[in-house]
C-alpha cells in the first residue's frame, strides 16, 4: 500500500461518520464496500493497461493529499468563459456547494437540483450509485464524495436555462466530488462546467458524474478545465444511455499540472447518440490523459469522439479511446479521431485508439495524427505579412476549431474559441 | 525599384543561382523563361524569403532596402508579393478571414488603421468580381478543395486586395486553361501602373500574349544568359531553349 493511498483509507476512517447521508445504510454498506476495494487495487498504475501513460500511483506520491478545508468565508471567484450566457449557478468551493454564492431560482417545476447529500436520499439516486463501474479508482469517490449535485428533470421538462457550475479550488487538499444526473423520458438539459483554482492551491480534485438518461432525454455537457499548474484533476464521467437518448460532452482541457480524464458511455438502447469530444491545449510540464470508452451493447446506435490536442514545451498529452461494439450491435456507427499537434521538441503525444467490434453489420472508423505546424503554410502565410506569431496562432485555432465545431450551443462554442485565444496570449508568444 | 547583383544561392549546398544581376525599375514588367530546372523558382522564393534558400554571394536591394535582411512578413508589408506556382492549403481557415488578417497584419506593419468588417467585405466583393470569385469561395478553407484555377484566381485576388509595389508572379499560367488563364491574365493588368514592378517567370510564351512584358529575360543553369524585348519570348517559342540547355 503506498502513502497516498494510505491517506485516503486514514481519511475515511476518521470522516466516514459525517460524510453525507451517513446514517442510510445502504449506502453506508456501499461506502465501506468500495473502500475496501479502493483499499485492495490501490491507486492505478502503469502496469495496468488503461493508465500505462498516466501512473497515478507515481504522481500522487508527492501530491497533498489531505482533505482540503472547508473554505466557508469570502472567496473571490474567478470569471468563467461562460458568464456571459444567461443560466442557472452553482458554485463549490474546495468540494463543497456554496449556497451563498449560488443562484437556483426560478428552475422550471419538474426540475430539482439539490445538493449531493439531498440527492442521496431520493430514490432516483440510488441505481445510480449502485451500478457497477468500469474503472476501479471510482471507488474512491463512492467512499469518500463530499458533496456535488443532484440533478432530476421530470419526463417531458425542459431546463430552458444553461446550469453553470463552477468548481473553485481556493485551498491545497483533496476533495471528492460526485454529480448524480437522471433525466427522464425526453427531458432536456444543458450543463457548463468551469473548474478553476487559486494560483497556488495544489488542490486534488476528485470528481465522478453519473449520468442516465430515459428514452428521448437530451444532455449537453461542456466542461472547461482550467486548474492551477500545480493541481491535480481527476474526472469521470460515467453514462447509461436509454433509447433514442442524445448525449453531447466537450471538455477542453487547459489547466491543472496533471489531469486525467475519463468517459465511459454505455448504450442501452436502441436509436441513441453520444459525441464524446474535446480540446486540449497544455504547455509547461502539464499533463493531460483522455480515455474515452464507448460501449455498444445494442445495434443502430451511433457515437462520435474527436479529440484535438497542442502541445507545447515540455507537456505531454495522452489520449486513449475504444469503441467496443458488441455481438448485437449490428448497424452501429463508431467514430474516434484524435489529432495532436506538437509545437515543441520536448513535447510528447500517446494516443491508442482502439475500435473492438464483435458484429459485422456496422460502420466503424478510428483514426489518429500526431503532427507538427506545417511550415509550407506558415510560410504561405507570411508571406502575405502575417507575423510569425499570427500566423501560428491562426494555424493552431484553425486545428482546435474542428473540434469546437462539434459543440451545438454557438454561445458555448464562441467561449471556447475565446478559452482558445486567451491561452496564446498567457504563452506570451513564447513558442 | 529592385536591383540584385550577383546573387548566388544555393540549396542544400548545392548552388543554383550563379550570379544573378536584374534590375527591375517602377512601371516594369519583366518576364523571366527558362527550362526545368533553370533557377526560376529559386529566385521567386529568394525574393519572398523562403527558408532553407542560403545566399552565398551577391545583395538584392529593394526601394533602397537590403531585402535579404528582412523577414518573410517584412518583406510582404513592404510590398513584395509572390503568387505561388503550387498554392498551399489552410484547412480550417476560411478564405475571407486569411485575406483580412493579411491585409490587416499590412496595415497595421505600415502603420495604417484597420479596416472594420463592413469596409472590408465591400472591398473584397469589389475587388473579387471581375476575377468571378464567388462569396461561396470566400467563405470555403483557403484552397483546400480549390481548382487549379481557382487558386490561381485566388492569388491574384490577394494580389489585388494587397496592392504590392514588386509582384512576382511563378508559373500563374500552370494548369490553366485559356479561359482561365485570360481572367488571371486581366486580373495582372489591371494591376498595372507606374508605381507598380512584376516580375513574371514562366516556362511557355503562352501567357506572355496576354501579359505583355517591357523585357524579357532567359535563365539558364542560374544564369541570365539572354536579355531582350517582348518580342524575344515569340522567337524562344519558336527555338525552345535547346540552345542555352546545351
Amino acid at each position: 500500500m503506498t502513502d497516498a493511498a494510505t491517506k485516503f483509507i486514514e481519511t475515511y476512517e476518521r470522516e466516514r461518520n459525517s460524510l453525507p447521508a451517513a446514517d442510510l445504510p445502504w449506502l453506508d454498506a456501499r461506502r465501506d464496500e468500495a473502500m475496501k476495494s479502493f483499499a485492495e487495487a490501490g491507486l492505478p498504475h502503469r502496469r495496468l493497461e488503461d493508465w500505462r501513460y498516466t501512473d497515478l500511483r507515481q504522481l500522487l506520491s508527492k501530491a497533498s493529499l489531505a482533505p482540503a478545508p472547508a473554505h466557508e468565508g469570502v472567496v473571490l471567484l474567478p470569471t468563467t468563459a461562460f458568464d456571459a450566457i444567461d443560466g442557472h449557478r452553482l458554485v463549490f468551493v474546495n468540494g463543497r456547494f456554496r449556497a451563498d454564492l449560488s443562484n437556483l431560482g426560478g428552475l422550471p417545476s419538474g426540475v430539482t437540483l439539490v445538493p449531493l447529500a439531498e440527492a442521496l436520499r431520493a430514490p432516483w439516486a440510488r441505481p445510480l450509485l449502485e451500478a457497477p463501474q468500469a474503472s476501479g479508482i471510482v471507488a474512491l469517490n463512492t467512499a469518500m464524495m463530499g458533496d456535488g449535485l443532484g440533478l432530476h428533470v421530470a419526463a417531458g421538462v425542459r431546463l430552458g436555462k444553461p446550469l453553470h457550475i463552477l468548481h473553485f479550488a481556493a485551498d491545497a487538499g483533496a476533495f471528492h466530488v460526485r454529480n448524480l444526473i437522471r433525466l427522464e423520458e425526453g427531458a432536456e438539459a444543458t450543463i457548463f462546467e468551469t473548474h478553476a483554482g487559486a494560483a497556488a492551491a495544489s488542490s486534488f480534485a476528485d470528481h465522478a458524474a453519473d449520468v442516465s438518461l430515459a428514452e428521448g432525454a437530451r444532455l449537453a455537457i461542456v466542461k472547461v478545465q482550467d486548474e492551477a499548474p500545480s493541481a491535480i484533476h481527476l474526472a469521470t464521467l460515467t453514462a447509461r444511455l436509454d433509447a433514442r437518448s442524445h448525449f453531447a460532452h466537450f471538455t477542453m482541457t487547459l489547466g491543472a499540472g496533471l489531469s486525467r480524464n475519463q468517459s465511459f458511455v454505455t448504450f442501452a438502447g436502441e436509436g441513441a447518440e453520444a459525441h464524446v469530444n474535446g480540446a486540449v491545449a497544455l504547455r509547461g510540464k502539464q499533463h493531460g490523459d483522455h480515455f474515452v470508452v464507448i460501449d455498444h451493447a445494442v445495434p443502430h446506435c451511433a457515437s462520435a469522439t474527436l479529440f484535438k490536442t497542442v502541445l507545447d514545451d515540455s507537456s505531454t498529452g495522452v489520449f486513449q479511446g475504444r469503441v467496443l461494439v458488441r455481438p448485437d450491435a449490428q448497424k452501429t456507427d463508431g467514430r474516434q479521431m484524435t489529432n495532436a499537434l506538437l509545437l515543441s521538441r520536448d513535447a510528447a503525444m500517446n494516443a491508442k485508439p482502439e475500435l473492438e467490434i464483435y458484429a459485422d453489420d456496422v460502420q466503424c472508423a478510428h483514426g489518429s495524427t500526431i503532427g507538427e505546424l506545417s511550415r509550407e503554410a506558415l510560410f504561405y502565410l507570411r508571406s502575405r505579412g502575417i507575423d510569425e506569431e499570427t500566423a501560428r496562432q491562426l494555424l493552431i485555432s484553425a486545428f482546435l476549431d474542428a473540434a469546437f465545431e462539434t459543440v451545438a450551443n454557438e454561445e458555448a462554442r464562441e467561449a471556447l474559441r475565446g478559452l482558445a485565444a486567451n491561452w496564446f496570449r498567457l504563452g506570451g508568444g513564447a513558442a | 525599384m529592385l536591383e540584385i547583383k550577383n546573387l548566388h544561392v544555393a540549396v542544400d549546398g548545392k548552388e543554383i543561382l550563379k550570379g544573378i544581376d536584374l534590375h527591375v525599375g517602377a512601371g516594369e514588367v519583366h518576364a523571366i523563361m527558362g527550362p526545368n530546372g533553370s533557377g526560376k523558382s529559386t529566385l521567386s522564393y529568394v525574393l519572398a524569403g523562403r527558408d532553407g534558400y542560403q545566399v552565398t554571394e551577391g545583395s538584392v536591394t529593394y526601394k533602397g532596402r537590403d531585402l535579404l535582411a528582412m523577414s518573410v512578413d517584412e518583406r510582404a508589408s513592404a510590398g513584395v508579393f509572390l503568387a505561388f506556382q503550387y498554392p498551399i492549403e489552410i484547412p480550417g481557415v476560411t478564405t475571407m478571414t486569411f485575406l483580412k488578417t493579411a491585409l490587416n497584419a499590412q496595415r497595421k506593419a505600415r502603420g495604417e488603421a484597420e479596416l472594420d468588417a463592413p469596409r472590408f467585405l465591400k472591398l473584397v466583393r469589389e475587388k473579387s468580381k471581375p476575377l468571378n470569385i464567388s462569396d461561396e469561395m470566400l467563405k470555403r478553407a483557403l484552397n483546400v478543395g480549390f481548382s487549379g484555377g481557382e487558386k490561381k484566381r485566388a492569388e491574384i485576388l490577394q494580389m489585388a486586395l494587397l496592392e504590392p509595389f514588386l509582384a512576382v508572379l511563378d508559373e500563374t499560367d500552370s494548369g490553366l486553361d485559356i479561359d482561365a488563364l485570360k481572367v488571371v491574365a486581366e486580373g495582372v493588368n489591371a494591376l498595372r501602373s507606374p508605381e507598380r514592378a512584376m516580375i513574371v517567370i514562366t516556362h511557355y510564351q503562352r501567357l506572355l500574349d496576354y501579359i505583355v512584358p517591357d523585357v524579357v529575360h532567359v535563365l539558364s543553369k542560374g544564369r541570365i544568359v539572354r536579355t531582350g524585348g517582348k518580342e524575344l519570348a515569340g522567337e524562344l517559342e519558336k527555338t525552345g531553349y535547346a540552345e542555352f540547355a546545351a
